[in-house]
């Protein structure tokens, strides 16, 4: 397959100046120890309103004088008016964005890559499975299925994190599991459980094995560390979800977002442009450049 | 069959002076300190062309080394204020680049527009006049006619001067601009004459490119990589000296209440160039940061962009400290089996 037959224009004839929207930061949650969400507000309504992007797609999120970081857009699109980022402290822009209070203004541009094919999972089951941060992404597309509830079948919803304190979106994850709709399985690793968790305890593969969700009709979505997708991929496999039917979303250092800067190459394939939405089948093509 | 004009006297000055009259700023390779490189000129002597080709490349120009994306001051509470990115107004033109750099802006012209459309690059590109000047002499870095190119290929030219023994000059009208241009100054454009030819620098082709691509696509594991990387220092000179590298790096930088957004060359050969915040590399080594450098060139643009990633001028083997060389490399690439040996499977 020729990598031009890959490439969807999704911004053929748009002129980027790399100028972000000014964005006010209305919220922030903390989510674990090091990793808060942040919710961003347009500066500008009008900008706000003409803003709309796909689950799965990324943008770039900068703080003046700090510079910019790549991340997923964690919220849904059905959300409007607002995006929201989930960031772990890590680097210099990670820590900037950690010192940040609500008020503050952020610069954020995008959106850009392609997107979970929502369309094409209508009318079909869906699994989940998220590991720690990379619940961020799948979290988008959590809601946009919920939101949209009656276009999708049973909905399974797999999350696990090295411990109890490491699970994201805690309010949320006790919303999905009342809902009536969503069949949850949380776990943690072992070693990483409290007193009072009433989750399973043992890793994403081997809970993922042991719950055996039907992959009869099924799309699944997955993102979390490399080590977890390289266990779970198998499992998926094995459990008879088609590679063709299992999405992923892959994370690679980014400067431009837009396939200019010539870093996010995976061999051939530019995660900013091809990605960064991939099938499983579109991952095992890849060459070892991850 | 390309239109051919001829220039009868002091070329230089005389396309510097047609330039100038249309309100273009002309740029062309020029003494800086000990370096050539692409300046503002005005006096047709002050080209230097009795180089075999500029020190820096012609994409300097397009892209310049660095360049400001964006400006804001903090206000008394630190909130940030943009100012609108500064729009180039200046009409580019360049006269007396080499083919091989002429021809290097149609790869750089493909990333830039390809799906988004850069704006920086494009508000200089997109004005800009070519003229460029075939080469009479080589050296033995020159490989165009390796990569499909020549010392008068006109790929990427508006106008291709080719100066003549009596002072003149040949032009070859490439494009529909350069016909415009030349039409306009028939003055300085006259019919071609059947004087002496030009003379044409003689570049041997030295290896088969179109065995390159077919290795590249079966050996993204091999031993090349390795071997390749043991020699090279990882400085980054081949990229900053390379008209067709376009990779680059966006910083913030600020000084007391007044900030900007940068966007500087970088280049594939640093291992930060990939290194995600979490430590974590793709291509932790200089053997696998090697192997993107000529995957990238010679088989990724090719997939997406339709031409390779270079053009043979030989910049590369001229500035690195550690006397790699491009040719060799691809001497090496070349004399190798495409497909991998098929390994006999046993019970």
């Amino acid at each position: 397959m020729s990598v031009q037959s890959r490439v969807e224009p999704v911004g053929a004839g748009v002129t980027v100046d790399y100028r972000p929207y000014r964005m006010i930061v209305r919220k922030i949650t903390d989510e674990t120890a090091d990793t808060k969400t942040f919710r961003l507000e347009f500066a500008d309504e009008a900008e706000g309103s003409a803003f709309s992007f796909k689950a799965g797609q990324f943008g770039l999120y900068s703080i003046f004088g700090k510079g910019e970081a790549t991340f997923c857009v964690a919220s849904s699109p059905t959300r409007q008016g607002y995006i929201e980022c989930s960031v772990k402290r890590a680097g210099n822009v990670t820590v900037a964005l950690h010192q940040l209070n609500e008020g503050d203004v952020v610069g954020f541009r995008g959106p850009y890559g392609n997107c979970f094919p929502l369309e094409a999972m209508a009318g079909h089951n869906i699994l989940f499975v998220a590991g720690g941060i990379g619940m961020a992404p799948v979290r988008c597309v959590i809601w946009n299925v919920l939101d949209l509830r009656d276009q999708f079948k049973d909905i399974t919803i797999l999350y696990g994190a090295r411990s109890v304190n490491d699970l994201v979106y805690k309010h949320e994850l006790a919303e999905w599991r009342a809902r009536a709709d969503t069949h949850t399985i949380y776990t943690v690793d072992p070693g990483g459980e409290t007193p009072d968790w009433d989750g399973k305890v043992g890793f994403v593969p081997t809970v993922l094995k042991e719950s055996a969700p039907s992959s009869i009709d099924a799309f699944a979505v997955m993102c979390g560390p490399p080590v977890m997708i390289k266990f779970t991929l198998p499992v998926l496999l094995e459990l008879g979800f088609s590679k063709d039917r299992i999405y992923t979303t892959l994370e690679n250092r980014m400067k431009c977002g837009v396939g200019k800067c010539g870093r996010c190459n995976v061999g051939p394939w530019y995660v900013c442009k091809d990605g960064p939405v991939f099938t499983a089948a579109q991952i095992e093509d890849m060459p070892a450049d991850m | 069959m390309q239109e051919v004009k001829y220039i009868r006297d002091d070329w230089r000055q005389t396309c510097l002076d047609a330039l100038a009259g249309e309100g273009y700023v002309v740029l062309g390779p020029m003494r800086d300190g000990e370096k050539v490189r692409f300046r503002p000129c005005t006096t047709g002597s002050d080209l230097v062309l009795d180089q075999v080709n500029s020190d820096y490349p012609l994409k300097e120009a397009f892209l310049p080394k660095t360049e400001r994306l964006l400006a804001y001051t903090f206000g008394p509470g630190g909130e940030p204020a943009m100012t609108p990115p500064e729009v180039a107004t200046q009409k580019l033109a360049v006269l007396g680049c080499r083919p091989c750099d002429a021809a290097a802006l149609v790869g750089l012209d493909r990333v830039f527009n390809w799906d988004y459309e850069d704006a920086f690059y494009n508000q200089r590109r997109r004005e800009s006049l070519i003229l460029s000047v075939g080469c009479s002499t080589s050296d033995d870095r020159c490989f165009c006619t390796s990569l499909g190119l020549a010392p008068d290929a006109s790929e990427g030219s508006d106008l291709l001067i080719q100066p003549l023994p009596d002072g003149g000059a040949r032009v070859t009208v490439v494009s529909d601009k350069g016909r415009a241009f030349a039409a306009a100054h028939a003055d300085v454009f006259g019919p071609s004459s059947t004087g002496s030819p030009p003379t044409v620098a003689d570049v041997p082709v030295r290896l088969d490119i179109e065995m390159i691509k077919p290795w590249l696509d079966a050996h993204f594991a091999d031993d090349l990589w390795e071997d390749i990387s043991l020699q090279c220092l990882g400085c980054g000179a081949c990229s900053y000296q390379c008209p067709t590298c376009h990779c680059f790096d966006m910083v913030d930088e600020t000084h007391w209440q007044q900030g900007e957004r940068r966007r500087n060359h970088d280049c594939c050969s640093f291992s930060l160039f990939t290194r995600h915040t979490s430590g974590h590399n793709p291509r932790p080594t200089p053997a696998s940061r090697w192997r993107n450098r000529l995957m990238h060139k010679f088989r990724y643009f090719v997939e997406r962009f339709d031409r390779r990633a270079c053009v043979g001028c030989g910049r590369c083997m001229r500035v690195c400290g550690a006397g790699l060389s491009l040719i060799e490399i691809l001497k090496t690439v070349a004399a190798r089996p495409a497909e991998k040996p098929v390994q006999e499977v046993t019970a």
